[in-house]
């Protein structure tokens, strides 16, 4: 009975220790929406007073207004890119039969792996020479090369959620390729690819590294701003500007969760 | 993922089937095109212009690396950036198991509550996280004044630029990448199995031991790598949170950017690709080596 009891203190010790660092995992972007009310000029906690000067400083901004609207205008066909290499890749690596299909998979995934600082500096000269450095195109291209991954692999496990005989029986009932893919594909991995899309546009507004080395002032997203208000002065428009950054990602995420698992019920629904 | 014929000259009736099908192997190539290009000119060519650059220099082409290999300071920085990723990795692996094995014995609201907690902090920026950590850890920050306020210490306690917060921002930030792989792992672990030990007369920790541990250990390498990847690589974290010892993403940064000391830069990131190239290569050997990280209809 006391071994019991001993293994039982160890099972709610595990348990307390996991809450503790889901704690430790969700306090930080939590502290930052009081700061983002308050009333003092300074970053203090608790805050003196409750306020809303600094939504309307951030609201004001036409600095913040500028990046909002940049970062769409790069992570909306950024991501539209990037899910039609992506599903092209997906289709050729999961369903083809080629030689080296392991080592291109690698590839495909290898932007999201390898270290951004070093592609960055890659990036950087070669947008120089084509001339188009701080400019659209750059991050334009720059982000999609890093958002293929994310795609592929959401694309790729739809493809792996069914069996090609779906599509063999399509094929012998005389549908060609164009309809097969059409009809029977599409649908099935359809999910996936607005998945996918969501994931790279997030990935997209989120990124950095890219963004300091091939954006101008012009061009500059909203994570380059954050970047250079906190090398500059730390107020809290900061954290007026992320809570509405965070409301953001939330939603974005509330809706890849929808599309999810609400595809997922109408594909089975279809092939019932 | 079904198997797939290795040889392209075997012909049964199936396979011809499906060369006719919607996925012949030659129409695939062509799909493959697309990406590969786009892939060729903006990733590998790339790469290829970092490596090419860190070979030019006033003499011989290995100029920079000797510079790198004979420079106390730029072997400091590579030797700190090792330390701190490992320290990270365990970190977050001492942290991170405990709550996997607690998830993944979750089911219904609590699960999906626990992996709003665990998926929401992954898909926020890492500036803002790191920023909050500032706000956090920084003289006058949330920390500080709430220890003074409880009187458990008279002055701040320095705990920016000395890389003690950056290690906990960094932490932080790499969880869910180790969260996420054990979670994967453990919930592919058959609880038959568990109690199957415990029938046979072992005792919790030995079935932990003997059974839970080995069948969990996938998880550990696959987050393991990751984190410890990302780590070696990671620039945003310690440019803000970092001290006088600087790592390598940050000092690659400074040398292109600040110093235009392109080539040394290139060099340290030629450096920095290839390590991570290895440990990934090693890391997929050990996967294909042991079974694990394969669809589960493939291995059987």
């Amino acid at each position: 009975m006391t071994t019991s009891a001993h293994w039982r203190v160890v099972g709610a010790g595990i348990t307390a220790f996991s809450v503790l660092v889901l704690v430790y995992l969700v306090v930080p972007t939590l502290v930052i929406v009081p700061l983002s009310f308050s009333s003092a000029t300074f970053l203090s906690f608790p805050p003196p007073g409750w306020s809303l000067q600094w939504y309307e400083a951030f609201a004001g901004s036409a600095d913040y207004r500028i990046a909002i609207f940049n970062s769409i205008k790069i992570g909306v066909p950024a991501a539209l890119l990037a899910t039609i290499f992506g599903t092209l890749a997906a289709l050729a690596l999961v369903r083809g039969s080629m030689r080296g299909r392991r080592p291109l998979s690698a590839l495909m995934l290898a932007p999201l792996i390898l270290p951004q600082i070093v592609l960055a500096i890659g990036l950087f000269p070669i947008m120089v020479k084509l001339g188009i450095i701080g400019s659209y195109p750059a991050i334009l291209l720059g982000h999609t090369v890093v958002c293929l991954p994310l795609v592929f692999i959401t694309v790729s496990a739809s493809l792996r959620s069914y069996a090609p005989t779906y599509e063999m029986a399509a094929m012998t009932l005389g549908a060609n390729p164009w309809n097969t893919f059409r009809f029977v594909t599409f649908p099935m991995i359809r999910v996936g690819m607005v998945v996918g899309f969501i994931f790279a546009f997030t990935f997209s507004f989120d990124e950095l590294i890219l963004a300091i080395f091939l954006t101008s002032p012009a061009t500059r997203t909203v994570p380059r701003l954050l970047w250079e208000q906190l090398n500059y002065q730390m107020t809290p428009v900061i954290a007026a500007a992320t809570v509405v950054l965070l409301l953001i990602t939330i939603s974005l995420l509330i809706a890849a969760a929808i599309v999810n698992r609400y595809g997922r019920g109408k594909e089975k629904a279809a092939f019932e | 993922m079904p198997p797939v014929p290795k040889s392209d000259a075997a012909a049964s009736p199936p396979h011809r089937l499906r060369r006719r099908a919607w996925s012949p192997s030659r129409g695939n190539a062509l799909l493959l095109l697309p990406p590969l290009l786009l892939l060729t000119a903006f990733f590998i060519v790339p790469l290829a212009t970092v490596f090419i650059q860190s070979l030019s220099g006033d003499t011989l082409g290995l100029t920079q690396y000797r510079e790198v290999v004979t420079n106390g300071a730029t072997v400091s920085v590579l030797l700190y950036t090792f330390q701190v990723a490992l320290q990270v990795t365990l970190g977050a692996l001492i942290l991170s198991y405990p709550v996997a094995f607690m998830v993944s014995r979750l089911r219904g609201n609590l699960l999906h509550l626990c992996l709003g907690m665990i998926l929401i902090p992954f898909w926020t920026s890492t500036v803002i996280r790191t920023y909050a950590w500032i706000v956090i850890l920084q003289r006058r920050g949330v920390l500080n004044e709430a220890f003074m306020d409880l009187g458990l210490i008279e002055k701040p306690l320095r705990l920016v630029s000395n890389g003690v917060g950056m290690q906990i921002a960094m932490m932080h930030i790499m969880l869910p990448f180790m969260i996420l792989p054990l979670l994967s792992a453990m919930r592919g672990i058959d609880g038959n199995l568990l109690r199957a030990a415990s029938v046979m007369g072992a005792n919790p920790w030995r079935q932990f031991v003997s059974v839970y541990l080995p069948l969990s250990l996938p998880g550990i390498s696959a987050g393991c790598v990751l984190v410890f990847i990302t780590s070696l690589g990671f620039y945003i974290t310690p440019a803000l949170l970092g001290g006088q010892r600087t790592m390598v993403a940050v000092l690659i940064e400074q040398q292109a950017s600040r110093l235009l000391n392109w080539p040394l830069a290139s060099a340290l990131a030629t450096i920095l690709l290839i390590l991570t190239c290895a440990l990934f290569i090693l890391y997929e050997r050990a996967l294909r080596s042991t079974g694990g990280g394969r669809p589960a209809g493939e291995t059987a």
